[in-house]
């Protein structure tokens, strides 16, 4: 391939061909190209990142306090995003260079009915504040665990309604799975489908508040966000912690942290 | 005894396969890169499950690292009118004429150099007092690697600081330097980052994933202040689950 063959003619000796052969080398071309190829590979980022769409209420205060939407206490779960902290310190603590989430989260009103008082006596009484963790399925059951399992449980009847809606998308009943546009198609009901599921007023939903310590890390903020879209939560808002929320994370710490 | 013959074999192997194959793999990789730009803070951000990708174009980028401190990097779609030198050019006319509003009694004004050099610039963040400064080095030699140094934070100088100056404040009248620089993206006459800036998919909030609350909330809140409630935060792809 990399030869040229040429014929000589009309040399010295007549009738006679003289064959040449001109050769190119072509290995350090090949060389100098795997050097280039070596330097994009290096330089270039094939992974692009992923993006999380989050919009907060506006900062203006709310004036008329009945105008602000109140969550029903029952429908209420309110989750606290803390980080592990060293043993009897508030220093956050870090295993391997990164901090480990801690979450709390308790249900309705802080203190339950009785409400906290303000005592430390009535506080470790009625502090009804517990504790999770973020954890993925269970690998063998594909049971969900931890802080998704309570979640769960409580948004029962539109997960329920949701995954009848998966196994109907499965089974072609928005349309055939089939083709490329036929998937596209279903995809797009589904999706309808599901969000009108995920506002349905005659479903019992929680509605999640999330709050956080100053210590707890950025990436416990994006896991509990990643947690409401796996758990098709409609209602979740980010707070600002109040002063009974702090007191009862460090009731909760004094009395199971030592 | 006879010897046996060894028949004289050429050991030229030929590379032109070879070349081919490795001029299309060169050509591939030259096409589909994006090159790594430089930040003044590696930062590791946090696993999502979420599988929304970033814009490619027509995003402000807010990097935020431990400590809190943060720089801007602008990215334009070079389609339109705008093309990336040009708009940096008019971002910073227009943060210098926020600026100047609020401290008048010391204003900053730059150069035209002093502006080519900042329409060059990849990620910024300098407090605008100590811009001017910043920006004359790019005409130095080895200029663009003492910018880089001070962006880092490490080029030995106490005195110069790097990162836009934030503080918590929910006075909208008086925006500290980061509230004006966002506060400028977002009035820029280029239409088509001004629409993602106001949808929220054209602020994009980058940050370790052990940054404490405290600072992304900070951020947010200074967002907040300035009426842009909507917005992303970069994220890394976690494997599926459901």
């Amino acid at each position: 391939m990399a030869e040229v063959q040429q014929q000589d003619t009309g040399g010295k000796k007549k009738g006679h061909q003289k064959k040449m052969q001109i050769r190119v080398d072509f290995t350090p071309m090949v060389d100098m190209n795997m050097l280039l190829i070596t330097f994009f590979m290096l330089c270039t980022t094939m992974i692009k990142s992923q993006t999380l769409t989050i919009a907060l209420p506006s900062n203006e205060k709310v004036q008329n306090e009945e105008n602000m939407s109140q969550a029903s206490a029952d429908d209420a779960v309110t989750i606290i995003l803390d980080a592990k902290r060293k043993t009897g310190s508030l220093d956050v603590d870090t295993v391997n260079g990164a901090v480990v989430p801690v979450v709390y989260y308790y249900f309705g009103k802080p203190g339950g009915d009785a409400g906290l008082g303000t005592t430390p006596e009535s506080v470790a009484a009625n502090n009804n504040l517990q504790e999770s963790e973020f954890l993925a399925n269970d690998e063998k059951t594909g049971k969900s665990r931890g802080i998704r399992e309570i979640i769960q449980q409580r948004n029962k009847e539109v997960l329920t309604e949701i995954n009848k809606l998966k196994e109907k998308y499965a089974n072609g009943g928005f349309g055939s799975l089939e083709t490329k546009e036929g998937r596209e198609k279903a995809q797009a009901a589904y999706d309808e489908a599901a969000s009108k599921i995920r506002k349905d007023e005659n479903l019992k939903k929680p509605v999640i508040i999330i709050k956080s310590t100053p210590q707890a890390s950025f990436g416990s903020l994006v896991s509990v966000l990643d947690e409401m879209q796996i758990n098709s939560i409609s209602k979740y808002q980010i707070d600002n912690m109040t002063k009974t929320d702090s007191v009862m994370v460090i009731d909760y710490q004094n009395r199971h942290h030592k | 005894m006879g010897r046996v013959k060894i028949a004289k074999k050429s050991t030229f192997i030929d590379m032109t396969a070879m070349s081919d194959v490795t001029v299309l793999l060169l050509t591939f990789f030259m096409l589909t890169s994006t090159f790594l730009s430089k930040e003044p803070a590696t930062v590791i951000t946090p696993p999502s499950v979420s599988t929304e990708k970033v814009q490619e174009t027509n995003y402000v980028q807010v990097l935020v690292n431990p400590e809190g401190k943060i720089w801007l990097t602008m990215n334009n779609d070079t389609s339109s009118n705008w093309s990336n030198e040009k708009m940096r050019m008019a971002l910073l006319d227009k943060v210098s004429e926020i600026y100047n509003e609020q401290h008048k009694n010391k204003p900053v004004n730059f150069t035209p150099e002093q502006k080519y050099a900042f329409s060059k610039l990849g990620a910024f963040g300098v407090p605008l007092s100590q811009m001017g400064e910043f920006l004359n080095l790019a005409n130095q030699p080895e200029g663009q690697t003492k910018m880089d140094k001070w962006l880092e934070g490490d080029d030995g100088n106490p005195a110069h600081i790097t990162g836009i100056p934030v503080t918590w404040n929910q006075n909208e009248q008086q925006p500290n330097e980061f509230q004006m620089w966002m506060k400028a993206l977002r009035q820029t006459e280029n239409t088509n980052l001004a629409d993602k800036i106001k949808d929220g998919s054209g602020v994009a909030i980058k940050a370790d994933q052990n940054t404490s609350f405290e600072t992304i909330h900070m951020v947010m809140d200074n967002l907040q202040t300035i009426h842009m409630n909507k917005f992303t935060l970069l994220t890394a792809l976690k494997g599926a689950e459901e």
